[in-house]
């Protein structure tokens, strides 16, 4: 048998990150908290489960706790089989606000091109919220543009999860990516329900060649409170590219 | 269009064109994606190679996009890589045909000038040549075969009828001292110089992010052409490769085009051509297996023959390395390895695909290791160390029954190699 040299530093998956946006501030006090942190360790062990049934991605993940001002509770991507073997719960921020455009500075600086893999997937951005922004005025907005201004972060899946009706609010609707809707938990024994959707949503809608409009429209039978969809799948842009999926 | 030529006039000017001119072949590897294989879709990837001019070559390799929306995909880049050789055998004649480029190269002061020429040229007539023909050969093929109603359910409302082939296509010729090379779409082409520094002569495109491609099928494909024009003897390559971006993607190693110039520096100095024709398919299924991309990859490595040496040593070619799904028999090594003084072969047949019966993982490879100094003495015992050069090159021309070589024989000039005073040219 011909033996094989591999030139060039050796193979591996290609890496998708997955950032979840953590609302921390004020209002998450008490049974909010702890429902997020219970839905958030049920969420890891389906994703563990998918890392290990695909063939393309290694999954990557990130939390951005943020309130009055964002911070990286886990700052480097780690394997998620990783955080979900060394969860460690997150904690509110006593009179934390709930400012977002500098948390989406934050995931955008993470995401732009120096500092991502040129070969990483689309990666998935997952906002959970309890409220409206409380970004001063503009603040929500040049954040999100940001984040939306680099290619990474304009393709990338932007799932919003909203504990309670009210916080399903016109600023997450500007957040999410077109395709999928605010996933509602109307109560926080619901917030796991809603996380683990998030997570097929963003495995699955990750693999390569797959169908995302079905599977966005299965999102949306599966969501009640969805509001109107546009049809945004693999339109070419306007200088005639096209979407990359492999 | 961007188009850059590359290298100006050398400092000593050119010596007699055909005196220098290098020899070229090529070697081809092919390989369906894991994620590919998992969903039952096919290898959207194709590769072709076929001689160019009286000695030349060109190489072509196209990667059809996954999305549903591009549904016949696979039979756009077959396309591909089929119109873009035929119309670079074309663009190739008119090059030999015009003195100025060939017979009477240009003194150094102005050398550089035929480099944009030539690339004034490919935008000219290549790429139109490519693009026209391309969409003429998919209009006719859905003429011949409609879309059945099941695929008119994949189609976008409105679609034009060659979105359903959309794919890229990565051309390269090795004409005399030139290298031409066009690309439209992503994937990598990277030079490799004789000191083991990479140089990736086609300009980037900043619409290219890694998240969407241009394409044939695009609105406006001859713009989102590009081109560039390597005059190797002002800037001496031994090999450039054209990968799908299924091989860049696998790639651990960011600046993976630095790592494996040098890593493939090292192997044409170190090993045959007959190991080296071996090992592509087996790179192309180590990057589409679930350990790297996943993707459909398809590599060509265009080498010149006076990079390497062709070996009487005559252990057959292991085409099919285990654990690759499909393997492409290198096409080059029975055709365009061949001499100027060999007989020419009228029709040149396409790199021969085999299909194992099932797909396997593939094997775990040795991985270089570029900070270590490799010896001589470190060689395997499989490998016969090449210690010398063959006083010849004159080859055996084939069919390919086997996956064999053809053999050195003794009586001709040798290949030349190229002088070793190039810089590395970095990214």
């Amino acid at each position: 048998m011909t033996e094989t040299l591999m030139p060039g530093g050796g193979v591996a998956r290609r890496p998708l990150h997955f950032i979840v946006m953590a609302d921390c501030s004020g209002s998450m006090k008490g049974e909010k908290m702890q429902a997020l942190n219970y839905a958030l360790r049920s969420m890891l062990p389906h994703l563990v489960d998918w890392e290990r049934d695909q063939l393309q991605a290694q999954l990557l993940i990130r939390i951005l706790a943020f309130a009055s001002s964002p911070h990286w509770y886990v700052g480097e991507p780690v394997p998620v089989a990783d955080l979900s073997a060394h969860w460690r719960n997150l904690e509110y921020v006593p009179m934390g606000r709930t400012n977002m455009g500098p948390a989406f500075r934050a995931v955008a600086e993470v995401l732009s091109p120096d500092r991502l893999e040129r070969r990483a997937l689309r990666p998935a951005i997952l906002l959970v919220t309890d409220g409206l922004p409380t970004d001063p005025p503009g603040g929500f907005e040049s954040g999100l543009a940001a984040l939306t201004e680099i290619a990474a972060g304009r393709s990338a899946l932007r799932l919003a999860v909203a504990i309670g009706r009210d916080a399903n609010s016109e600023p997450l609707d500007k957040f999410r990516s077109p395709e999928v809707p605010v996933l509602v938990a109307d109560g926080t024994d619901e917030i796991a329900d809603r996380l683990v959707t998030a997570s097929i949503a963003v495995s699955r809608m990750s693999e390569i060649g797959v169908n995302r409009g079905a599977l966005a429209e299965q999102l949306n039978l599966a969501e009640p409170t969805r509001r109107s969809q546009p049809d945004v799948v693999a339109s070419p842009g306007a200088t005639g590219s096209f979407e990359d999926i492999l | 269009m961007t188009t850059v030529p590359i290298g100006g006039p050398p400092a000593g000017g050119h010596a007699d064109p055909v005196g220098r001119t290098p020899e070229w072949l090529v070697l081809t590897g092919s390989e369906r994606g894991a994620s590919h294989v998992a969903v039952k879709s096919p290898n959207q990837d194709a590769v072709a190679t076929e001689r160019a001019g009286a000695n030349g070559v060109v190489a072509a390799v196209a990667d059809g996009h996954g999305h549903p929306r591009h549904l016949r995909s696979a039979r756009g880049s077959r396309l591909a890589v089929k119109i873009g050789c035929q119309a670079a055998q074309e663009f190739a004649d008119r090059i030999e045909q015009n003195s100025a480029f060939i017979a009477q190269r240009e003194p150094a002061a102005t050398a550089g000038g035929q480099a944009d020429e030539i690339a004034a040229a490919a935008e000219d007539f290549l790429v139109p040549s490519i693009v026209r023909r391309w969409r003429e050969a998919v209009l006719a093929e859905v003429k011949a075969d409609p879309f059945t109603p099941a695929e008119q359910e994949q189609r976008h409302t409105g679609d034009d009828e060659v979105i359903a082939y959309g794919s890229t296509l990565l051309l390269g010729i090795a004409l005399r001292g030139w290298l031409i090379l066009a690309q439209i779409g992503d994937g990598d082409v990277v030079g490799v110089s004789p000191q083991g520094g990479s140089v990736q002569p086609v300009p980037d495109d900043p619409l290219l992010d890694g998240l969407v491609t241009t394409s044939l099928c695009g609105a406006d494909p001859r713009s989102d052409f590009r081109i560039a024009v390597v005059d190797t003897a002002d800037q001496p390559l031994m090999a450039v490769l054209l990968a799908t971006d299924g091989y860049g993607n696998a790639q651990v190693v960011e600046q993976w085009p630095d790592a494996f110039s040098q890593d493939l520096a090292w192997m044409l100095r170190e090993r045959d051509l007959q190991w080296l024709a071996s090992q592509l398919p087996a790179w192309a299924a180590r990057c589409a297996s679930s350990d790297g991309s996943a993707d459909d990859t398809t590599v060509a490595l265009i080498v010149s023959a006076a990079a390497t040496v062709l070996r009487a040593s005559a252990t057959p070619a292991k085409g099919a390395v285990d654990g690759s799904e499909e393997t492409t028999i290198p096409a080059l090594p029975r055709t365009d390895t061949i001499p100027a003084h060999v007989p020419v072969q009228p029709d040149l047949v396409e790199p021969v695909t085999m299909r194992h019966l099932a797909h396997r993982p593939a094997p775990e490879p040795v991985i270089l290791e570029r900070t270590v100094a490799r010896p001589a003495g470190r060689e395997p015992e499989t490998t016969e160390l090449v210690i010398h050069e063959p006083d010849t090159t004159d080859l055996v021309s084939r069919e390919p029954t086997t996956n064999e070589i053809p053999k050195p024989s003794q009586g001709e000039g040798g290949p030349e190699r190229h002088a070793d005073t190039d810089g590395s040219g970095g990214r």
